[in-house]
């Protein structure tokens, strides 16, 4: 339980920012006239320089710097954010990443490269244009007459450098305007008892001499706005001499002391009250103490390192494993308040166990973002343009999972840009748009989440598929097969209709891994294809791995555990159904559904009960029933993993620990329902043989 | 960053991170020093990364000295510090000598 190194929390926040940054970027992308995003880039990127300086990452901060000041056209308006400045700017957020994540990488060559790309751009692009609209917008007073000077009074928040910002920059902006005289205001500075060292006690009164409006000076403090009380009044013109600017000064080698000039001559101040004073609050709500701020800063948010979550999430299963045991003890015996309190453990540890893995859930938007980029940079190299369209990014799925998502996910975007967009000319002779869409969704349905990639490209060539597998030794030429069981080999291992291997795809190695995660998380993964419209493959996954509902059943002396999502119903083995051995199916309100015997899987010993039980279970378009010999219950399943001695044991996913200290087995039905069909599969082809 | 033995023992030279990653550490150590002298020089030459922070302690600690009429001088301001407090405003050697007790040429 160490504290965490403040630069791995400045690595934590700046991979935030990059998010924020990359989603803005491409945002700007489709709506280059959003001001809003063009603000919330740079607000990424003044927050990236600011921490990244003040937790010395000097190259960080200066390349940045570099950046924003390239970027800089973009906000004023001067130019329109185009594909290829976005571009640029996208390499430069990658090396700033480069640059804090894993710097030995970068090359200083490459970081100048991209700042030549940048300025290039910025620069080339409508030069003309911005000069115009300057020579338009002469500097007005808010009174309408022209003014050339300003006063500015500047009283930061306390907590204004803790958040990174650096007021000497901001005062470095300002002086850009024009020729600038800052006085730092000492008054505020408290003796050493009193002081908070990282707080903001300085303060600052500026008379800038520049023909520049009220906008303009807005600008610089745009992101500091709500933590910056500035009073901002116009001075009357004044025609003497301007002194050499601040920044000027600060260009130039430090002048030796008896060099350094004079202190500014006071320049006399306009008569304020004659004219209008613009005072910027930071918001205007009720100013709350200053203990009362920071608890409510404190409340919002609280960073934990994820090992902790899992360590919790640990202690809650094993909280959950004693609270069964109690709950069994407790039914053991006649003691009621023994009872009672097994009831109220109970209902606390349930309801920790919600709580903790509430505090395990992730929007699984923060996974979403990182695809954008993903189809931007596939839709250029394939020069296939391509909307890339999310929904239900607000959904929440257990961490683990959304770490794990993120590899399958890559993956079938890319097969779906790659194989399933048609290129340009074949989608226009198809009468379909230019622009090809991906569609990202993800819903809660049930105890589940559906994630679904859908595209509107040319849909699977079952019989190119087909033909493949038969070439593959994989089917028998010939052998009927409905659609979706020929579209289930792009999942077999080294399956590939492409006919050319590129960069992207091509190899067959891929498809079958993307299973293979999605099973491991006990989800399923299934296609569904639509000849010339598109195809859509949705990932049916739990909503936690760690702790699952389960259905506890009993097979001879062994007990097993069925995930309750997959349960539909649970039947009893009627005579008639008994009687049907060796067709093994069940008549379910008209429906045959074909059952597994338990017993036999499992090799159980002796002889079954009388009444045996059916549990419907469904996995995706399969209904199968279980035969067990008795269902003991609902079960709150604390999921331990087998150990890799078992790891050939496909039909289990792991153990449970029961209330009597025993363990259960957890069925991966998947696997099982799989496992049956082989059988089945091999034994007609040794009767058709 | 410590009192340095080999000079008088009133002397105390400032690290050469005093931004404000550094200047918690910065503010304790000066605070100890000024616990135990009566009189506390400050050496700002090897100061090579300073701010806001920096500039701030140091005027709070010459303010604080004259309050307690213990004085505090500041020597050999390193080129990076003296940058720092002209971004901040203190453009002249007047202007800085009206807030820093400063030593010059072994006076």
């Amino acid at each position: 339980m160490s504290a965490m190194d403040p630069t791995e929390i400045f690595r934590q926040e700046a991979s935030e920012l990059f998010e924020v940054l990359e989603g803005a970027l491409l945002d700007l992308g489709q709506r280059p006239d959003d001001r809003e995003l063009v603000d919330s880039a740079f607000r990424a990127l003044h927050t990236i320089k600011g921490s990244g300086a003040m937790f010395g990452f000097d190259k960080v901060a200066s390349f940045t710097h570099e950046f924003e000041t390239a970027f800089d056209r973009v906000r004023k308006g001067e130019i329109k954010p185009t594909q290829e400045l976005i571009s640029v700017a996208l390499a430069a957020k990658d090396y700033i990443r480069a640059l804090i994540e894993d710097p030995q990488s970068t090359d200083d060559v490459i970081g100048e490269a991209i700042l030549d790309d940048l300025k290039r751009f910025v620069s080339f692009d409508q030069p003309a244009a911005a000069v115009v609209e300057i020579a338009e917008a002469p500097p007005l007073a808010p009174g309408g007459s022209k003014q050339a000077s300003w006063h500015l009074y500047l009283e930061f928040e306390s907590h204004i450098l803790r958040n990174g910002s650096n007021p000497l920059d901001l005062l470095e902006d300002l002086c850009k305007l024009g020729p600038c005289f800052v006085v730092p205001v000492t008054d505020g500075i408290p003796f050493l008892d009193e002081m908070e060292p990282e707080d903001c006690y300085l303060k600052w009164d500026v008379k800038l001499h520049a023909a520049c409006d009220k906008d303009a000076i807005d600008d610089v403090f745009m992101f500091v706005q709500d933590e910056l009380k500035l009073t901002l009044s116009p001075l009357e013109h004044v025609e003497a001499p301007a002194p050499a600017p601040l920044f000027q000064l600060l260009d130039e080698e430090p002048a030796p002391m008896a060099e350094m000039p004079a202190p500014p001559v006071e320049l006399p101040a306009a008569p304020v009250a004659e004219q209008p004073v613009v005072k910027t609050e930071p918001k205007s709500r009720p100013e709350p103490k200053p203990e009362a701020k920071r608890e409510e800063r404190g409340i919002a948010t609280v960073r934990v390192q994820a090992e902790r979550l899992d360590e919790l999430m640990d202690r809650v299963g094993e909280l959950v494993i004693a609270q069964a045991r109690l709950t069994q003890l407790a039914a053991s015996g006649s003691d009621l308040s023994i009872k009672m309190i097994a009831e109220e453990i109970e209902r606390l540890a349930s309801s920790l166990r919600d709580t903790t893995m509430g505090a395990r859930m992730v929007p699984i938007g923060s996974l979403f973002g990182r695809f954008r980029r993903l189809v931007h940079d596939l839709s250029r190299d394939l020069s296939k343009p391509v909307e890339f369209v999310t929904s239900g990014e607000d959904t929440e799925l257990d961490k683990t999972m959304i770490e794990c998502l993120a590899d399958p996910l890559v993956h079938l975007i890319r097969n779906a840009i790659d194989h399933g967009i048609e290129d340009n000319a074949t989608r226009a002779a198809n009468g379909k748009t230019e622009q090809g869409r991906i569609e990202l969704a993800a819903v809660h349905s049930g105890a589940q989440v559906l994630v679904t990639v859908k595209d509107n490209g040319g849909g699977l060539n079952t019989a190119r598929i087909r033909a493949k597998a038969e070439e593959q030794g994989l089917i028998a030429a010939g052998a009927v097969l409905t659609d979706h069981e020929i579209h289930q080999f792009l999942f077999h291992p080294g399956f590939s209709t492409a006919q050319t291997i590129s960069a992207l795809s091509g190899r067959g190695v891929g498809m079958d891994v993307v299973k293979r995660t999605i099973e491991n998380m006990r989800g399923s993964i299934d296609l569904s294809t639509r000849p010339g419209q598109g195809t859509t493959v949705t990932l049916r996954l739990p909503l936690t791995l760690a702790i699952i509902e389960g259905l506890l059943i009993r097979v001879g002396e062994g007990r097993y555990i069925i995930p309750l999502p997959a349960v539909e119903e649970c039947v009893e083995l009627t005579a008639e159904d008994e009687r049907s051995r060796g067709r093994n199916f069940l008549n379910v309100r008209g429906n045959l559904v074909p059952f597994l015997r338990l017993r036999e899987i499992m090799s159980s010993s002796g002889s079954p009960d009388k009444h045996q039980k059916t549990i419907i279970i469904s996995t995706g378009e399969t209904r199968v029933g279980l035969v067990a010999d008795q269902i003991i219950g609902n079960h709150q399943t604390v999921i331990k993993s087998l150990s890799k001695l078992h790891s050939d044991v496909t039909i289990f996913s792991g153990a449970t620990i029961l209330g009597d200290g025993t363990a259960a087995l957890i069925l991966d039905v998947a696997q099982l329902v799989a496992m049956a069909q082989s059988k089945v599969e091999k034994q007609h082809i040794s009767e058709a043989a | 960053m410590a009192l340095n033995p080999t000079e008088p023992k009133w002397s105390l030279r400032l690290p050469a991170d005093c931004s404000i990653a550094a200047i918690r550490n910065v503010y304790e150590l000066i605070r100890e020093a000024f616990g135990r002298q009566e009189r506390l020089e400050i050496d700002c030459s090897s100061v090579d990364k300073a701010d806001v922070t920096s500039i701030q302690l140091l005027l709070s600690t010459a303010r604080t000295g004259e309050a307690q009429g213990r004085p505090v001088v500041l020597t050999s301001f390193s080129q990076s510090l003296r940058n720092t407090l002209r971004r901040a405003g203190f453009a002249s050697e007047a202007m800085i000598d009206q807030h820093f007790p400063q030593k010059k040429d072994g006076t």
